[in-house]
Order: structure tokens, then sequence, then C-alpha cells
């Protein structure tokens, strides 16, 4: 099954350009509008400009990482509009004034207990501990923001080329309500989200759910081709269809960097990661944490604005095998490192250019490489810090101590700020164990 | 389209080829392929094989918290649709914003056929609403629609919006009651997508997927069922084959 949707992916990024065309011809035939923007910026005018002209100010949200990723909110906020997250998670964070740390449950960073409280101050309900009251609460205020709501604005999570098809999930319901209640709809796609026939849905249905929250399907799920064809009908009258690049078309440029463009979004890679489970998801500093994060970030923004999350993975290979997709991140990881380190001499990921390393971080490393390789060298370096840290060293550890982590002087203070440096042991390991084999 | 969304076009377009052709000299290299090795064949659900579609329905959509009543004819549909609004009835406010006044239960209809049929034979006060307006939606107790297709498997049902207006109805309310004949479950998802696709109505604008109720886990991972959709919902099947009750 994993093999399968890796190969339909790869088909069709293999062809991307022709999966495209044919996409929005058949959604164009069904009546949808097709909108193409390069960037974050054009998404958010296309909408807003569409928004003016039907004189439209409120607008509610269903959960979309694409969003997300362009902060069309605050776009909107500026033009005027009013923007109600509706997915239960989106919505409490919105109330918050947070960011969403995980991309399938984006409010778990927050307890039962701040949550309760947020409602009490902002919705003014009574205090109370109870998941299916707080649950209610959030329903009959959203409720009115639906019936309130000039236009929807939605994700997608799969464009079916053959037939023109958007198809999205969820469990909540919001989507539904959403997509169908108020006049018009938009829908975000990113350009890789298109795959190829009307039956390969079967394929995504099956693993999506399963890797993403554990369920054989999650509770709904919406095919949406064009947009209604007679005014009795349900449904919008007008369905907005943009199709985003915003740095995905350069990942096509190499294999590696291209199963980027294969992920599903489902954040099986962020639940199986020892390091995303230390840190949590606001850590990563970016909309996508966690290890796709680590991968799909830098190549949205450029290399060159997010060189440590590369970094920030232990290699571990656990979101290799938890990946629905069969994304080789580890792989990825290597890759991009690479590129920072190298400065990307081909295949450039990175409009910006290669990173430069200074001349002096990279004579130290040879210098380390070199010693450290050899055995003499390397017990002969050991000795000569134990001697140089003498004077460092107070009560056990390295530096100033001041409050609960010692601290040491420029230039190496910054290593730590937030963390003690720990001064090297008297014997080594390896001189340990060579006076207890003397002993025997 | 516009002369920006025209130019964005063309220039994505080339993007996209542009990069698949540079890749081209790295596409016969080896690029650390997944090292996962083994490789399981599809299987499907094994003990499942020979038994009949509609108890592999019932079972699958009782594990996700819905109500499933198996039926032999119209009359019995009816009945069962009248207890379900009863029960509404007895089972405290309706949970519909507004607090609008104490009213007699008020149910949302599609255009069906197959449901006029049944409510026809529904003894009950409440008032039946089939084309109702967005406010008087948000005020019903319980909504009433055909599913077109049911997906053994899942415990899924299947609804085109093409065969009845039956988008708001299985949605607002919070109960759904989704009334289905035997003959049109599937076992699975994939013959579905084939039925609706070549469906003689042509692709519905909107097909719906519904497998059980509303729900979240969005506080502390706590399932709370109802957040925005249906927090019931209940499946009749009318199987004229069924033993009697």
């Amino acid at each position: 099954m994993r093999d399968q949707a890796r190969a339909i992916k790869d088909e069709t990024l293999a062809h991307l350009d022709r999966y495209l065309e044919q996409f929005a011809g058949n959604a164009e035939r069904a009546g949808a509008r097709i909108h193409w923007a390069r960037d974050g910026r054009e998404v958010s005018n296309i909408i807003i400009e569409l928004l003016h002209e039907r004189n439209a100010k409120r607008v509610v949200k269903s959960k979309s990482m694409a969003t997300e990723e362009i902060h069309l909110n605050d776009a909107l906020e500026e033009a005027g509009i009013e923007t109600v997250e509706t997915d239960l998670g989106e919505w409490i964070i919105q109330l918050a004034h947070e960011t969403p740390s995980h991309i399938v449950v984006p409010a778990i960073h927050k307890s039962k207990k701040q949550i309760a409280d947020l409602f009490v101050e902002k919705i003014g309900i009574e205090p109370t501990d109870d998941v299916d009251k707080l649950t209610g609460a959030a329903r009959r205020v959203l409720r009115q923001r639906f019936a309130e709501a000039d236009a929807g604005i939605s994700g997608v999570n799969f464009g079916v080329a053959e037939t023109g098809t958007i198809l999205i999930l969820e469990n909540e319901g919001n989507i539904r309500l959403t997509t169908s209640l108020p006049k018009i709809h938009f829908a975000l796609m990113g350009i890789e989200k298109v795959i190829p026939r009307f039956a390969d849905i079967d394929v995504f249905l099956k693993l999506l759910p399963r890797s993403g929250t554990g369920q054989q399907l999650t509770t709904y799920q919406s095919l949406i081709t064009g947009q209604k064809k007679r005014p009795e009908d349900e449904g919008p009258e007008e369905l907005h269809i943009i199709l985003m690049d915003n740095g995905r078309s350069r990942m096509l440029a190499h294999p590696v960097t291209r199963q980027s463009l294969a992920c599903i979004r489902c954040g099986a890679c962020l639940n199986a990661c020892p390091v995303y489970q230390q840190i949590g998801g606001h850590a990563y500093g970016s909309v996508y944490p966690g290890p796709i994060g680590a991968v799909i970030t830098p190549q949205l923004i450029g290399i060159s604005k997010a060189t440590q999350l590369p970094y920030a993975s232990s290699l571990c290979g656990a979101c290799r095998e938890v990946c629905p997709v069969k994304i080789d991140i580890p792989a990825l990881l290597l890759h991009l490192r690479s590129e920072i380190v190298e400065g990307s001499a081909s295949g450039s990921v990175d409009e910006q250019g290669p990173v430069k390393r200074k001349f002096s971080e990279h004579l130290a490393f040879r210098l380390y490489a070199f010693a450290w390789s050899r055995r003499r060298l390397y017990e002969w370096s050991a000795r000569i810090a134990r001697l140089f840290q003498r004077a460092a060293v107070r009560q056990g550890r390295i530096g100033k101590v001041s409050g609960l982590i010692a601290k040491l002087a420029p230039p190496l203070g910054a290593w730590t700020a937030g963390r003690d440096a720990r001064p090297i042991a008297p014997r080594t390991f390896r001189e340990q164990w060579r006076a207890d084999s003397e002993i025997k | 389209m516009t002369e920006t969304s025209l130019e964005a076009r063309r220039e994505i377009l080339s993007s996209i080829r542009e990069h698949l052709a540079e890749s081209k000299r790295f596409d016969t290299q080896d690029v650390h392929p997944p090292t996962t090795a083994r490789r399981t064949t599809s299987k499907s659900v094994a003990g499942d094989r020979d038994k009949p579609v509609i108890e592999l329905f019932r079972h699958a959509l009782e594990a996700v918290s819905g109500h499933c009543s198996i039926v032999r004819t119209i009359d019995e549909a009816a009945q069962a649709v009248q207890e379900i609004v009863a029960e509404r009835k007895a089972s405290g406010p309706p949970a519909t914003a507004g607090g609008s006044d104490s009213h007699s239960r008020r149910v949302a209809v599609s255009d069906s056929a197959l449901v006029r049929a049944i409510l026809g034979r529904v003894k009950t006060e409440a008032a039946f609403l089939d084309s109702p307006s967005q406010a008087e939606l948000f005020d019903c107790d319980v909504g009433i629609t055909c599913a077109q297709w049911a997906i053994a498997e899942t415990g899924t049902l299947v609804l085109e919006s093409e065969r009845e207006r039956n988008r708001l109805a299985s949605l607002v309310p919070p109960v759904h009651v989704a009334i289905i004949e035997a003959s049109r479950i599937r076992r699975s998802m994939s013959e579905v997508l084939e039925l609706i696709k070549k469906s003689d109505v042509g692709l519905s604008r909107a097909v719906t997927f519904i497998t059980g109720p509303s729900r979240t886990s969005d506080i502390e991972l706590t399932l709370a069922i109802g957040v925005h959709g249906p927090g019931e919902l209940h499946v009749i099947v009318i199987d004229e084959a069924a033993p009697p009750a």
C-alpha cells in the first residue's frame, strides 16, 4: 500500500505540469474558477480582491496548513476582513493568539484547564473541566459565525486530475459547513496535491487517516467537483480553487528534494520523532514543525533563512519508518546539511545562493577531524584540555556559577546561554579501562 | 482569469518543466532509496471475506459509535424513525443555538422519494421541513436523508448531491437519520468510487462520505462526539430478505 501510494505520487510529480493542467481544465469544465499564484502574497491578493468585489466581510476558515504557511489570516485582517477559524483546535489557538504546535492536533500544547480559562475569559462560559461542555460551548459560538459568514476558506488534501475534484478530509464537520453554507468557497491547494485518477482516492483514503489519527477512515470526506448547476441546489454559488507554488516547483530539481512534495501532511513523523516529543512544535520556529517541517521549511523559505532546522534531528530514522509515502527524511536532512556546508554547487534549492562557511570554522573542523581520527593525538588532546580547564573548573562545573547554569566568558558564552558546559572527566574511560585491566 | 493569474500560470508551469529537466541528470543516480526492506502486499481483512455485507456494515458502523437498525419494510422503517424522533423529544432540550421557544420537534428532511414515503407513515406531532431556510435549519432537532451507497468494510455512508438535497440535513441538526436499501451496500471503497464516477446522473457536485458521528480530540486528545456535525448517527437499512425482528 505504501509503495503504491509513493508510486502514484512519484508518477504525478514526474509529470506535474501535465496533471496540473488536466486538473485545472476539468475543474473549470465543472464550473470551478481556477487561479494560479506564485507565492503567498498573490494568494492573499486574489482572495482579498474577490472578497472586496463581492462586498464580503466575514469569513469562516477550516484548518489548512497551506493558509498557515502564507499567514493568510494576517493579510485578511489587514484588509479589514474578519476571519474565524472553525476547527476546534485552530479556534482555541486563534482565541489565545498563538500558532499551531502540531499539524493535525494544533492545540496539543494546551491543557484542558488552560482552554477552560480561555473560554471563561473570551466567550464567557461558566468554569468547567468537562471536555464535552467545552466542545458544546465552541459549537454554539461557532454556529453563529457560520450563519453570518459571507465566504468560506478551506485547504485541499487531494485534487483529482481526471475529474477536477477536490477532496478534503476531517472529523469535526466544520469543513462541510465551511464548504456548503457560505455563498463563496475558496479552496487553497498546493500544486503538489494533485493525484491522477479518481480511483487513486482509495489508496490515499486508506493511508492518510491511519497515519494521521489512527482511524480507519476520518468521519467525513467531501469530494467537491465544481459548483452547483441549478439555483435551487445546495452549496456555494462560487467555487474558487487557488493553485499555489510558493517554492514548491523548485523542489522538483533533484530526486532527493522532490520527495518532500509526496508528503500528505499526516503528522505521523511528528508523533514518532524523539526530538519533537522533547521540544514540542513551537521550538522549530517554523509553520511546519517536526521532521517534515525540518526538511520542507528550508526549501520553502530559502535554506539560508533556516540553516538550523536540518540539524534539529538525531537522524534516528523513526520518521522514515512511519511515513505512509516512504519519504526518506534522514536522506533529505543530510542532503540539506550538505547544501548548507558545501554551498549548493548543483541543483540549487535555494535561490539566494550557497551559504558561505567561515574559513576559521572550516579550519577548526579540519583540525578536529585530523586529530580525533588518530588515537595518540586524541589522547593527547584530552590531556591538554584537562590541563587547561583546571583554571576554569569550579564546583565540578566550568565557568562562573550563577543561578542554575555556569556561564562561560564570551565568545563561548553563547553555548552556555541555556545549559552547563560539563568539564572533561579527570580520567578518560580508556584510562580507567587500562587501569582496571592491570589490576586483574 | 486575471492577467496576473495567467502570468503566474505560465511561470509556474515553466518552473515545473525547468526543474524537472534539471533533475534528469540525477535521476539515474542512486538517491538513498528508502531502506525499509520488508514489503507486505496489500491484504484485505481476511476473516471478513465471507461475512454478508450487511452484517459487516453494521459491525463497522457500531465500531465508530453509529447506531444501525435493520428493517424489512417501509412500514418498519417508519416505525424506527418514529422511535428515534420520540426518543429525541424525551432526551431533553435541543442542542441547537439560540435557545428558541419550546417548540415541538422540528425535522429537516431531504427531497428523496423514499424519505417521503416513509414520513407519510410516521405518526408524530413533529414538524417536517423539506426545504428549510438556513435559520430554520439551525433550529432543527433531527435531519433525515437517504444514503445512495454504503461501504461495508468501514461503515461509511455515501451521499450524492445530484440524487437528493442531502448536504445540510445530514450535517446541521444534532441527530442524523440515514435510510438505505440493503442492495446499495458494497463491500469496499473502490467499488463505490467506481459507481459514483460512472453514475447515470454524472459525478455529483458534492459527494459526502460519512463514517459515524462528528468527533474531535482537539482538547487533550480526549474524544468528544458531536462538535460541528451531528452527535448521533442512526442508519436504517431496509432489507426485504432480513429475518423478522
